[in-house]
């Protein structure tokens, strides 16, 4: 494995711990005070700054590095998660995120809201509030934040920029820095038992004790006595631990900066040492010699001495005010160092049975799973295609070949189901981005949104999920920037200034639906109408349904908004959406209801591989409709034809008209209409609501056929969406309901062509 | 890199004695059970707190069994780990038992 894919393998890692950071966030702005969401979003950005220290991303550590100490704060209570400072949190989240796509694809980050946000976390790390972080004048010791990580990683190499730093030992403890402990040549205890975890993730327990030795004068003592018999012992376990006592300059954090990337996995406590208990202590080692020979990067270790040197001066002087200060908290903060150590400790062992709990996933190269299921697409065909020739070929029907056939026919469409279910993914992480979006438009246009999700869990082929990003994305904007009044306008209107949209995705009748509703004005039908008119999409007498006005937003060219924004209103909204969404074999709607707000539908196949199909003959041809199209079929009367207009005939169903459609006409098989009465009418909703009849020659039957996609293999066919292969090997088409139906309405054949009901 | 057997009842240690070192190291202790052994540690480099567990239980193993395991030559880098991570360098050092 090269170093480029285990990069790629971080970098993998990093999103998801992203998303746990966001949703633990969130989480928390919604009121959960649980501490292992707390530990949890504390973790994530603990992960990633450790991946990224191991890779040399600097900015990505400096940054991650303030924001965990801001957590940290959080994680013990010195800083309640007010909205104020979970605002901040979230930014940061966004920041974070920016960083990790600009340390994996390259491209800049902004820097000036990096550092920014950086002096926000600072001030609040200081138990200050966040309102009050604007005044730029960062204290010498907030400049220092980030130092501990590279400083004390020294097997990494060091930054050049670090020479210019002077690192003041500090602690964010809401004390002040003034209440400094680190005060030349405290003693300290440290008790270190790495855990197994520690040893296989690579850590090395030699490397930290000797990193740790550099701090300062350091005695040890290992605990061997839990070394079994060499015969009983597993020789990858971790067995030794250690009592260390270390004299040193630097403070209780320095030293746990030391065991940062592997404090998951070990028990480690860390104390000032009580003068008197020091000497009775078990034997130890002193440790006082050049350990230069261990280095791996023995240039560095002159460096780092001549660092240490600097900053001895440096603590030294600067502290030696606050030492009478300190020598009086300095019991205080002993007792409450201890309680708080135990308090991680036990939430380790919460987060390592959590861990342990969660269910164990693989990494797959996607083109396997593709492969897999083109594979199983050909199975299905060729089961397909076999159960034919047999029930060809025998007439009886009940032999046992007919038994296997129907046994195999099951196991097919299992073995499809389950492969499917792999690329089925939770459209949580979609979802999540789209709650960033909102936050930053809101932010943009001054109004405060809250978004709610709902069903984040439901899952969906990861093509769909690849590809409703960017159509959704469109939509939150439109919602946040028109959908959503300021909230002068909404208190104005007795609503709730802040404004609420709600993200919600369910499973319903095999395909998914996904609802975006907001609780703004809704749509402005007068405003849109006149729009149209003024665009010359309708004419000016056209007598339009509600319906159909608030559908003319899916035109291409049309914009309300009266100014065009940054966000949204360059008249390439929502036609776009309509485009990406049908492309994707999805339907979009919207109903809306004015000063209540609107509510947008899509409806997306569950996958883009396979189709329930109703399979029909249209003029000789076999043709496959998909059977979500479809309401109902039905065999026509002869009383219940009417013509209409030249050459439009209408049908009637239950007392109410509808367009009869014929197949073979729109797609040129044949040179004049069919007799409706010798053919079959499928019912089908085609966008925007309407209902038209679709008439066919003969209805084959119900089969689930495997899309092939047209485009790829031959070219695009007007009213022609993909095609597949049959059991006997032909090639069957799969109807463009939309698309045959915007055709019969005498509109260009192009998909997407589609609205309902332009008048 | 694997330790190679320089002779019956010596055991040459491998430069690197990481986590992928002691599974093996610790299958050749047992191997070599009953019979007193030469250590040769010269040529190590680098030193894993778990072939540290494993040399140090050898050691009781050896003991227990009246035997003498004897490190005889040992590079500064083994030494110092050794004294780095505080066990008690004598037990691994030329001392008869």
């Amino acid at each position: 494995m090269d170093m480029n894919e285990i990069k790629e393998i971080f970098f993998q890692e990093c999103e998801e711990q992203l998303a746990e950071l966001e949703s633990g966030l969130l989480k928390l702005n919604d009121g959960d005070r649980d501490p292992e969401t707390v530990n949890a979003v504390f973790r994530a950005v603990h992960s990633i700054k450790g991946g990224a220290g191991a890779f040399g991303l600097d900015d990505l550590v400096s940054f991650a590095h303030v924001f965990e100490t801001t957590l940290d704060c959080v994680r013990s209570n010195k800083l309640e998660p007010t909205p104020d400072v979970l605002k901040v949190m979230l930014k940061s989240a966004d920041v974070l995120a920016d960083l990790v796509s600009a340390s994996r694809d390259g491209g800049g980050v902004d820097e000036s809201r990096s550092r920014s946000l950086v002096k926000e976390l600072e001030a609040l790390a200081h138990g200050e509030l966040p309102s009050s972080s604007g005044h730029d004048a960062p204290k010498p010791a907030a400049k220092a934040a980030p130092a501990p990580a590279p400083a004390a990683k020294a097997e990494l190499p060091k930054p050049s920029d670090d020479s210019g730093f002077q690192p003041i030992p500090f602690s964010f403890d809401g004390f002040g820095e003034d209440e400094e402990p680190a005060i030349e040549g405290s003693l300290y205890e440290v008790s270190f038992k790495p855990r197994r975890e520690l040893y296989s993730k690579g850590n090395e327990a030699a490397l930290l004790l000797r990193d740790l030795s550099r701090l300062g004068e350091m005695s040890i003592n290992c605990d061997t006595d839990a070394l079994p018999a060499l015969d009983k012992m597993d020789p990858e376990a971790s067995y030794f631990s250690w009592k260390i006592s270390i004299k040193t300059t630097k403070s209780e954090d320095d030293i746990r900066a030391v065991f940062e990337f592997a404090e998951w996995d070990c028990d480690l406590e860390v104390k000032l040492a009580e003068e008197a208990v020091s000497n009775e202590e078990l034997p130890m080692v002193p440790v006082p010699f050049d350990l230069s020979i261990l280095d791996d990067v023995s240039a560095g270790e002159e460096e780092t001495a001549s660092e240490r040197g600097v900053s001895e001066e440096t603590v030294a002087a600067a502290l030696s005010a606050a030492e009478t200060a300190s020598n009086v908290s300095r019991a205080a903060r002993v007792a409450e160092k201890k309680e708080s150590a135990a308090a991680t400790a036990a939430a380790q062992n919460n987060a390592a049975a959590a861990a342990a709990g969660a269910g164990q996933t693989i990494r797959v190269d996607l083109d396997r799973v593709d492969r897999l299921i083109n594979l199983v697409g050909e199975l299905v065909i060729n089961q397909a295609m076999l159960s034919q020739s047999v029930v060809e070929n025998d007439a009886t029907g009940t032999s046992a070949v007919n038994m296997g056939l129907e046994e195999l026919q099951q196991l097919t469409r299992e073995i499809q189901d389950s492969v499917m279910a792999i690329r089925a993914q939770p459209v949580k992480p979609v979802f999540q981005r789209m709650s960033r979006i909102v936050r930053e438009v809101a932010d943009m246009v001054g109004k405060s949104i809250r978004l709610v999700t709902e069903g984040e869990n439901t899952e969906v082929d990861k093509t769909v999920i690849d590809k409703i990003a960017e159509p959704l994305t469109h939509m939150i904007r439109n919602a946040v920037d028109h959908g959503i009044e300021s909230p002068e306008k909404r208190e104005a209107a007795g609503k709730d200034p802040e404004g609420t949209i709600k993200l919600t995705a369910k499973h319903r009748s095999g395909r998914i639906l996904i609802e975006l509703a907001d609780d703004g004005a809704g749509i402005n039908r007068e405003r849109v109408r006149q729009k149209a008119i003024d665009n010359d999409i309708i004419a000016a007498d056209a007598n339009l349904s509600d319906d159909e006005i608030d559908n003319l937003i899916f035109m291409a060219g049309f914009s309300t908004a009266d100014k065009i924004s940054d966000i949204s209103g360059r008249g390439v909204g929502m036609d776009v959406v309509k485009r990406s969404i049908q492309a994707l074999g999805g339907r979009i709607s919207i109903s809306s209801r004015p000063g209540y707000g609107s509510t947008f539908t899509m409806s997306l196949p569950l996958t883009l591989a396979v189709l329930d199909g109703m399979v029909v003959t249209v003029a000789g041809q076999t043709l496959v409709v998909p059977l979500t199209a479809i309401v109902e079929t039905l065999q026509p009367e002869a009383s219940a034809i009417h013509s209409f207009g030249a050459n439009q005939r209408l049908i009637s169903i239950r007392n109410s008209f509808c367009p009869l459609v014929d197949v073979g006409r729109v797609l040129n098989y044949r040179a004049t209409q069919a007799n409706p009465v010798e053919g079959v009418a499928l019912l089908v909703e085609s966008e925007g609501g309407g209902q038209r009849a679709l008439m066919v020659d003969a209805i084959q039957g119900q089969r689930q056929v495997v899309i092939k996609s047209l485009e790829a293999n031959y070219t695009h066919v007007p009213g022609i969406a993909a095609a597949t292969i049959l059991g006997d090997g032909r090639v069957a088409l799969i109807l463009d309901v939309d698309a045959v139906v915007a055709a019969s309405r005498g509109q260009s054949m192009k998909p997407e062509m589609s609205l309902a009901a332009t008048g | 890199m694997a330790a190679k057997k320089a002779g019956p009842g010596s055991l040459k240690l491998a430069a690197v004695l990481d986590l992928n070192e002691a599974s093996n190291l610790h299958g050749k202790l047992v191997s070599m059970r009953g019979s007193d052994l030469k250590i040769d540690a010269s040529g190590v480099e680098r030193v894993g707190v778990q072939c540290a567990q494993v040399l140090l239980a050898g050691v009781k193993a050896w003991e227990e069994d009246k035997k003498s395991l004897l490190v005889e030559k040992a590079s500064d880098a083994f030494q110092k780990t050794m004294q780095l991570i505080g066990i008690n360098h004598e037990n691994l050092v030329a001392k008869e038992i």
